[in-house]
């Protein structure tokens, strides 16, 4: 591996969202003031995050730290591939996610905390991505849960107040669950950075490493949404539609994915999971999971709601695909972060447009949409077929490795497992388009037009979905860096998986 | 001694009667500590004709005089606070006062 | 600069009615200034310790064990936070003397107090320790009652009488180690316990110490008196009672076992295990108690008798870890219980409102006190980094450590991650009704925010609160000596 360097750039990367957040809350009455500040932020952090990247891929690792929390356990941040990865697909969707919801929310009331806490988000996301050991992971992860909580709340009344009670409930448990194991991964190793690749493996207490695995496991699951923890997802549906775009395509539920491919890769490492046999148990939670919550999509009336049980289905595919610790799942499981998060947020952004721009909110009053609004649909279409797994699509490319890995690892009922979840995909992704775009409307309804800064990055979007689909060593989205990344959890050399 | 003011303390229901109990307290702990400084046959440790060589230790007293001074102030304190509660409730009854309240 | 410490603040105590008698806002500045220099000294004081060990300090120039000494040791390092805590508080009571009848009065009473916190934590002597803790007791019942409201008078005579019984027990205590030890001195009486051949005597020493000093500490359940004195008093009183004044009972607690060290095994023992079973259940029942209430300061007070379950958990559990985390939690707590009383108190005043309910959505009325509140009541409950994880981390780790059979260890492990989880419950009930519920009251839609006075100190004390954790290492280290000393006795 190659050398470990002193920079200030992870530090920054996560500051200047934040900073954009503070300057927001204080100056942001102002419109034009919170719009610029708004838009300045994401683009400076996309630069300084894409600005590291050619160092990584030379095998340079970034780090910085400050003070220490406790003794030897520094509050620090440590670039690596899996990390920069990560924090490169959340600060590109930012900036899609920002111009959307500069376009979505105008009008409403409150958009001064919304926006600060939007930026805070995304901060605290690349705080995970870049975190150098467990604590510092932690340290962020729970102030996701605390920076999302008022925007899940934006719009106020008794549903959302329910909702937003739920989602606590489910990580904070979550957290005490992650905070019990990291207590006692310190108390067995002695550390909890995640620089290597196993800190637990020189343990050898099956009843503690069961404890570990079962706590961490079960405290990430949470946000990543295995069942039976998913049920904070659904109803927290009722936030404005970016918010649920951010969620469930960017920050918490793929922190909680981002999480438990730590624990897995870093904190346990491939050969002791190997050992131990935990995964295949994940794993099988994990594929229940994806078809359960097809089935539960299926009899969905509302969009909304499809989409958040679809996102359950398909974060289960990065759990999947880590459980079973071959290469190429590996590489599924992490360029799978990258494929659901643009895919989703494109279907997110559709959903909000025809919102904005119909009203319409359930599946049966979609009919001929397709034809008022072409251009959201056709990013809709796109999208939904990339999770079906048609390929040239990124679900596609998924799925592919996906399979590859459930081979290698002996697991080829996993395979099968994957045609029924495309075909249950397609049971519910196609008769939407079929009512969007071969049903006459009974009586046509006006359609609002919708602001360009609301299409627009849908279309991106969808855009970025077809390229992630036919280029997966095209320069768009680092590949590369999954592999890397692979490689070293793997302790490969040179090897491509 | 100590368990009578005890009691009082926690049995009476009159707030200055709890004071006096708390008094009573005082006074027994007073009185061990300066039993505590008696030695056989002592004399009183002041120099003058006629001492012995041994005398009665001279420090319980002086943390005795200490404590009496602080007990004082600390009654002073309770009494002036029970006035005010006289003036503000009408009633020094501590029962009376919590059923007030409510 | 070791007995200035003390000297200060009740030299100014006795100056100041008789300079500023009839001048309160000059009396401000005067008592602001001295809590300060206080704290600069104690601060200077505590700069030299890791180089010199201890200080120590024999008034008058008596050696010891015959004369009074004052000792400056690590435990003592503390009295930088008393003082800073009191100079943030009396800058927050600057515009209080609206509701305090003698706002002179008042100040020289909180510089007593200081005074007396930072005596108690030099004494080298029992008696001294006495003296000191009744003098920082009679200034707080005072204190209470200080201001116009109704109530408060009641509420100071109840925290009075318990106080003063447990202040007896531990005279008593004193009286029983003079005769069977005939020293005061500390070092003294430890070093001439492990001689005495009175078991039932030592015992009855060592318990009345301990009771008296849990009830200073307010350890569930002898917590009764505490919830009534901190919700009825003027909100930088009930600052300084509840970050700094129920410490004293730990320090007392502490300075006891150090005490007994050389001399009551056996005994010592089951009183840690006393101790941890009456710090687990404090913990809890804090906490719901602290969950059910309806009255914001009432909450703030039982939340202290959680933390300081928290504390006297880790002592009992006496690992190095844990002890540390304790003495690191007195100090951490201190300041983020401090700020949590402030802000809460700017709320409460601003508004005349008591019940969280009726402030709601104040968050959007006075944003900067609402958001410390908010921000406080998630340090307190210790997310990382924030300051009350480090010593709940530390408390958690000596449970793992103890080599307890692993139900116990799991319950206690279950303990100190259920009342973090509870203190959060508590806190977001607070932050909802603040920033998520619409108003139903109109002193809330007319309230204003607090004045720079109040507002300063309070954000410097919660912002020290969000980010302690960061100094968490360097804290740990500091205190790691006592803490092996108590555990290797």
């Amino acid at each position: 591996m190659g050398a470990e360097l002193f920079d200030l750039r992870p530090a920054l990367a996560p500051l200047v969202s934040a900073i954009c957040a503070g300057l927001v809350m204080l100056v942001g009455y102002r419109p034009g003031w919170r719009a610029g500040l708004a838009l300045a932020a994401p683009v400076l952090k996309f630069g300084v995050v894409w600005s590291m990247l050619p160092g990584a891929l030379a095998g340079t690792t970034y780090r910085i730290s400050f003070g220490e929390v406790l003794p030897g356990l520094a509050f620090a941040f440590r670039v690596d591939a899996l990390g920069l990865f990560f924090a490169l697909v959340s600060s590109t969707l930012w900036i899609a996610a920002t111009v959307y919801a500069l376009a979505y929310m105008r009008g409403r009331p409150g958009q001064q905390r919304f926006f600060g806490f939007f930026a805070l988000c995304v901060s605290t996301t690349v705080g995970i991505a870049f975190a150098e050991n467990l604590m510092t992971l932690f340290v962020f992860y729970e102030l996701l849960t605390v920076c999302t909580y008022p925007l899940l709340m934006h719009d106020g009344g008794l549903r959302v107040r329910r909702a937003g009670r739920r989602y606590l409930v489910y990580t904070l448990s979550g957290g005490a669950l992650i905070l019990a194991g990291m207590l006692l991964v310190w108390h067995l190793a002695g550390t909890l950075s995640l620089a290597g690749n196993g800190i637990l493996s020189g343990v050898d207490s099956r009843p503690a490493l069961l404890a570990v695995f079962v706590m961490l496991t079960a405290g990430f699951g949470v946000k990543a949404a295995i069942m039976p923890l998913h049920a904070w997802l659904p109803s927290a549906m009722v936030a404005p539609v970016p918010v649920s775009a951010l969620l469930h395509a960017v920050a918490v539920v793929k922190a909680g994915a981002f999480g438990l491919l730590r624990v897995i890769y870093n904190v346990f490492g491939v050969d002791l999971m190997r050992e131990l046999g935990y995964a295949q148990v994940l794993g099988a939670v994990a594929g229940a999971t994806i078809i359960l919550a097809s089935i539960v999509a299926l009899r969905q009336q509302r969009l909304k709601p499809l989409l958040a049980w679809s996102t359950i289905s398909q974060l289960s595919y990065i759990v999947l695909a880590a459980s079973l610790l071959t290469p190429a799942a590996a590489v599924a499981a992490i360029i799978h972060l990258a494929n659901q998060a643009f895919a989703k947020i494109t279907l997110f952004f559709a959903v909000g447009a025809i919102e904005r721009g119909t009203g319409k909110t359930r599946i049966d009053e979609l009919d001929g949409i397709g034809y008022r609004m072409p251009l959201v649909m056709g990013a809709f279409t796109v999208a939904s077929l990339s999770f079906i797994g048609v390929p040239l699509l990124a679900g596609f490319i998924t799925k592919w490795y996906l399979s590859l890995g459930a081979l290698e690892a002996g697991a080829g009922g996993y395979v099968a497992l994957l045609a029924v979840s495309a075909l249950l995909n397609a049971m519910y992704w196609l008769p939407i388009l079929y009512r969007a775009f071969f049903r006459r409307p009974e009586s046509p309804a006006p359609v609002r037009p919708v602001s360009l800064m609301m299409r627009l990055p849908t279309l991106v979007c969808a855009i970025y979905v077809v390229i992630l689909g036919i280029g997966a060593e095209a320069p768009a989205m680092p590949f590369v860096l999954a592999e890397s990344a692979v490689r070293f959890a793997f302790g490969m050399h040179g090897v491509a998986p | 001694m100590f368990c009578t003011g005890l009691y009082i303390l926690l049995v009476r229901q009159n707030l200055v009667k709890k004071l006096i109990g708390l008094n009573i307290m005082e006074t027994a702990v007073f009185a061990f500590i300066v039993t505590t400084g008696m030695v056989e046959g002592g004399d009183p440790p002041v120099l003058g004709a006629g001492t012995g060589p041994v005398f009665v230790s001279p420090l319980p007293h002086a943390l005795v005089l200490t404590g009496i001074v602080v007990a004082v102030s600390m009654t002073a304190l309770a009494l002036a606070l029970i006035v005010r509660i006289k003036r503000e409730h009408g009633t020094i009854e501590l029962d009376e006062l919590i059923r007030a309240r409510q | 600069m070791v007995p200035l410490v003390f000297l200060l603040p009740l030299a100014a105590a006795a100056l100041l009615p008789a300079l500023f008698g009839a001048r309160p806002r000059l009396a401000w500045y005067a008592a602001l200034a001295v809590a300060l220099a206080t704290t600069v000294a104690a601060a200077v004081v505590a700069g030299a310790l890791p180089a010199a060990g201890e200080l120590r300090y024999a008034v008058g120039g008596w050696a010891a064990p015959l004369g009074i000494e004052l000792r400056f040791d690590r435990i003592a390092a503390v009295t930088v936070a008393f003082g800073a805590v009191t100079a943030l508080a009396i800058t927050f009571s600057r515009t209080l003397t609206d509701s305090v009848p003698r706002p002179v009065l008042f100040y020289t009473l909180v510089l007593v107090n200081l005074g007396g916190l930072n005596g108690f934590a030099l004494a080298a002597d029992l008696f001294n320790l006495f003296v000191f803790m009744e003098l920082l007791s009679v200034s707080a019942y005072a204190l209470v009652a200080a201001t116009r409201q109704p109530g408060a008078a009641l509420a100071a005579i109840k925290y009075l009488l318990p106080g003063a019984v447990s202040s007896l027990l531990v005279l008593f205590a004193i009286g029983v180690l003079f005769a069977l030890t005939g020293s005061l001195n500390m070092a003294d009486v430890g070093a001439r316990l492990a001689g005495v051949e009175a078991p039932a005597a030592v015992a009855l020493a060592l318990g009345a110490l301990t009771v008296g000093f849990l009830v200073k500490a307010a350890l569930f359940p002898l917590h009764f008196w505490l919830p009534d004195a901190h919700s009825a008093a003027p909100g930088p009183v009930s600052a300084l009672l509840s970050a700094l004044v129920v410490k004293v009972g730990v320090l007392g607690l502490l300075r006891t076992f150090e005490l007994f060290g050389a001399a009551a095994g056996p005994g010592l023992l089951r009183l840690e295990t006393l101790l941890t079973v009456l710090g687990a259940v404090a913990v809890v029942a804090g906490a719901v108690a602290a969950v059910v209430q309806h009255e914001l300061k009432r909450m703030l007070a039982y939340s202290t008798v959680s933390n300081i379950g928290y504390i006297v958990l880790g002592l009992g559990l006496a690992t190095t870890a844990s002890v540390a985390g304790s003495i690191a939690h007195v100090f951490y707590h201190g300041l983020t219980k401090a700020g949590l009383f402030l802000a809460a108190a700017a709320l409460v005043d601003r508004t005349g409102l008591h019940d969280i309910d009726d402030l709601r959505g104040l968050g959007h009325r006075m944003p900067w006190s609402a958001t410390a509140l908010s921000a406080g009541m998630i340090a307190v409950a210790g997310v990382p980094p924030t300051a009350g994880f480090v010593g709940k981390w530390q408390i958690a780790l000596g449970a793992l450590e103890g080599g307890r059979p692993l139900p116990v260890t799991v319950l206690l492990v279950t303990v100190v991650l259920g009342g973090a989880l509870l203190a959060l419950a508590y806190g977001i009930r607070v932050i909802n009704a603040l920033f998520f519920r619409a108003p139903t009251h109109h002193r809330v839609v007319a309230a204003r925010e607090a004045p720079l006075s109040m507002l300063v100190p309070l954000v410097v004390l919660i912002g020290l609160a969000l980010s302690a954790g960061l100094s968490g290492a360097a804290v740990i280290e500091f205190v790691r000596p006592v803490a092996e000393a108590f555990v290797g006795r």
